[in-house]
């Protein structure tokens, strides 16, 4: 391996497939792996942009659903290494198939299984934590600021349970949104949206209400225990849980 | 009175229910809103650290009964109210919809009498099931002394149905619910241990003991979670620290909650349900409570220390799971890696098992993880106790993590 020599893809988890089948095709060990939307040219580097197999499919790879779903989670890690991550696992699997998971003794391997641990550990936790509001024509609005790209898993989480709704959640920091018409759910770049600030009206602040009055009579003052709700409820989600958004705004701790 | 009234009076009466598991059922959506997730999810968490999954409240906190340790007892002077079934559908649906719970968990305070009740709680599950069309997870408390034919009813509309033991005796029992005895408790637990099934209470039943309002020992309590696992098929028992909400002299008065106790039982009922501990390993007569200072599993370790350590690339699973510190996914792990390479502290620790307490009890490759000659009784016991005080914080954390 040359030390400067940097392949590029799509940014698509189909084109990191298929970057990372050929190079392990090939045997090519990259020095590192970029998406071309987002990679800083740097003048040491050698930029490969390799032609795209246009016959690619994603079970050329050979590896099990397992392994596949690890590698898809940490393609959604906000890791900046998680290209590099991804092949290095996948050169492992070559070798150790399914029991790659054990092998917790190699270093690659170790971090992108726990890359994965964590990415499928905030779409769990948010699946609890996205709060909609009603908007104009019964649809359903949340907004969401995650860590990891985890709004394709959390829209199929709420294309089952809220099946029949219409419902659009908007991931702010990616500045793109999951819209939901009661059959599918759309990806869509916030840049060729135009959706105005959403507007509750007075019968969604009574919701609200309600469920505040609910949050804060639960709680038992002989138990409080503030760290342990923050513990489980990180500082980072409350700006769009409803019932932490006033502690959010104070800055404290509620 | 306004709805948002009733709710404020009609969830305080039901936040001393511990009982807030969403898990357990696979229930889909058929063409309406909402399913179950088997895992179970968190939606919020109060100010006292517990989790917030269901919509818990009761259907009335009005009472005939008077149990000493309830609020809603009918001796107490506080505000009554009740929710129309009406009430209680659209203020679930609108939650749902909105994704701030995981479902509903209805109990209720006995009106006119338990049948009465329960005709009126299946009213309510009826109307959110049939008319709302609420695929969602539902657990609900049966009233002691229902009939049967109510309970079959009940049970086929709700993933969880379940009632309180309240406490571990019938002396005990007898002294703060006079109203009640256990014979009734027990009655509804058989009866939905024989009748569960995919359609009927798919995610089991649950109940719930109140921890320091009567003189009962943490033998006397395990004693009784032992006996209601073995006979009814429990998913959980609850241990619920007692607050005293009411003044009365068969009462105790504390200062604060035993939280410490709780958190003892339920470390204890795990080592029960899934670390192949019996009570009488734990406590015995001599010893009928649980150390406040050490966890019971290193309490009970450090009593036959000569079964350490343990060589993690040998030990038997049931073995690892001796050891203070290894949980189940732990000892899974252990038993998996090894298989494939010679496991030493360094790996234990890249495989994400935190050995922080595990050390001092085990070997990797027949190496003790410093001078083999401190493997002894009071040096291990007295930095057990000393890690644990510093993190007197990370343990109460931990507290909430068993409800
Ligand atoms: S029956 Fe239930 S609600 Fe009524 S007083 Fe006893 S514990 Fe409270």
């Amino acid at each position: 391996m040359k030390n400067n020599q940097v392949y590029l893809y799509d940014g698509s988890f189909l084109g990191i497939l298929n970057l990372i089948n050929k190079l392990l095709t090939v045997q090519i060990k990259p020095f590192n792996i970029c998406n071309k939307n987002i990679y800083q040219p740097s003048l040491i580097d050698e930029i490969i942009d390799l032609e795209q197999d246009d016959d690619f499919k994603i079970k050329d790879l050979n590896v099990s659903k397992e392994i596949l779903k690890t590698i898809y989670y940490v393609y959604l890690s906000n890791n900046e290494h998680k290209e590099l991550i991804i092949y290095y696992f996948l050169l492992n699997a070559q070798k150790y198939k399914n029991k790659i998971f054990y092998m917790r003794n190699l270093k690659c391997v170790n971090h992108a299984l726990k890359i994965a641990k964590y990415v499928s550990n905030e779409n769990h936790k948010l699946k609890g934590f996205v709060r909609f509001k009603e908007i104009k024509n019964h649809v359903l609005y949340a907004s969401i600021s995650p860590t990891n790209d985890v709004l394709e898993l959390l829209s199929l989480h709420f294309m089952s349970r809220l099946k029949n709704e219409y419902w659009i959640i908007k991931d702010i920091g990616r500045n793109k949104y999951s819209i939901y018409d009661t059959k599918k759910y759309y990806i869509v770049s916030g840049e060729n949206m135009n959706l105005k600030e959403v507007e509750i009206d007075e019968e969604e602040k009574t919701i609200e209400n309600l469920w505040l009055t609910f949050f804060r009579t639960i709680g038992i003052e002989g138990r409080k225990n503030k760290k342990c709700q923050m513990n489980f409820m990180p500082k980072k989600y409350w700006k769009y849980i409803i019932e932490m958004e006033d502690a959010y705004e104070k800055g404290n701790n509620g | 009175m306004t709805l948002e009234e009733k709710l404020r009076i009609l969830a305080d009466g039901a936040k001393y229910d511990a009982s807030c598991s969403s898990s357990g059922s696979t229930r889909t959506n058929s063409g309406g809103i909402g399913n179950a997730a088997y895992s179970g999810i968190c939606h919020s968490f109060a100010s006292d650290g517990r989790c917030i999954s269901l919509l818990k409240i009761l259907m009335t906190n009005c009472c005939i009964f008077d149990c000493k340790y309830c609020i809603n007892r009918k001796s107490n002077h506080i505000k009554r109210a009740i929710f129309t079934p009406d009430e209680i559908c659209t203020t679930t649906m609108n939650f749902y919809r909105r994704n701030y719970i995981e479902g509903l968990f209805l109990s209720s305070g006995i009106i006119k009498s338990a049948d009465y009740t329960m005709e009126l709680l299946i009213k309510t599950i009826k109307l959110l099931r049939y008319k709302y069309h609420f695929h969602g997870y539902i657990h609900c408390k049966a009233i002691p002394g229902a009939s049967d034919y109510l309970l079959k009813e009940l049970g086929g509309l709700v993933d969880r149905l379940s009632a309180n033991i309240e406490l571990p005796t019938e002396k005990g029992l007898k002294l703060l619910a006079p109203n009640k005895n256990s014979n009734k408790v027990t009655k509804i637990m058989s009866y939905v241990k024989e009748n569960r099934s995919e359609s009927y209470a798919p995610a089991g039943q649950s109940t719930q003991m109140i921890i320091g309002a009567t003189k009962e020992t943490d033998l006397d309590i395990m004693n009784k979670s032992e006996k209601l696992y073995k006979s009814y098929d429990l998913k959980r028992v609850f241990y619920s620290a007692y607050i005293p909400v009411n003044k009365d002299k068969l009462l105790p008065t504390l200062e604060s909650p035993p939280l410490a106790r709780e958190n003892r039982l339920y470390q204890a009922d795990w080592l029960l349900r899934f670390y192949g501990f019996k009570v009488n390993d734990l406590l015995d007569e001599r010893n009928p409570n649980f150390n406040i200072l050490i966890d019971p599993k290193a309490n009970w370790a450090l009593r036959h220390l000569d079964e350490f350590p343990k060589e993690i690339n040998s030990a038997s699973y049931y073995d690892l799971l001796k050891v203070p510190g290894i949980g189940i996914k732990s000892a899974k792990r252990i038993i998996a890696c090894r298989k494939n390479f010679k496991i030493t502290f360094e790996d234990l620790k890249k495989m994400g098992i935190v050995i922080k307490r595990a050390k001092y009890f085990i070997t990797c490759n027949h190496k003790y993880f410093i001078n083999s000659t401190y493997f002894q009784k009071g040096f291990i016991e007295a930095n057990l106790i000393l890690e644990d005080n510093i993190k007197e914080n990370k343990k109460k954390e931990q507290l909430s993590l068993f409800p």
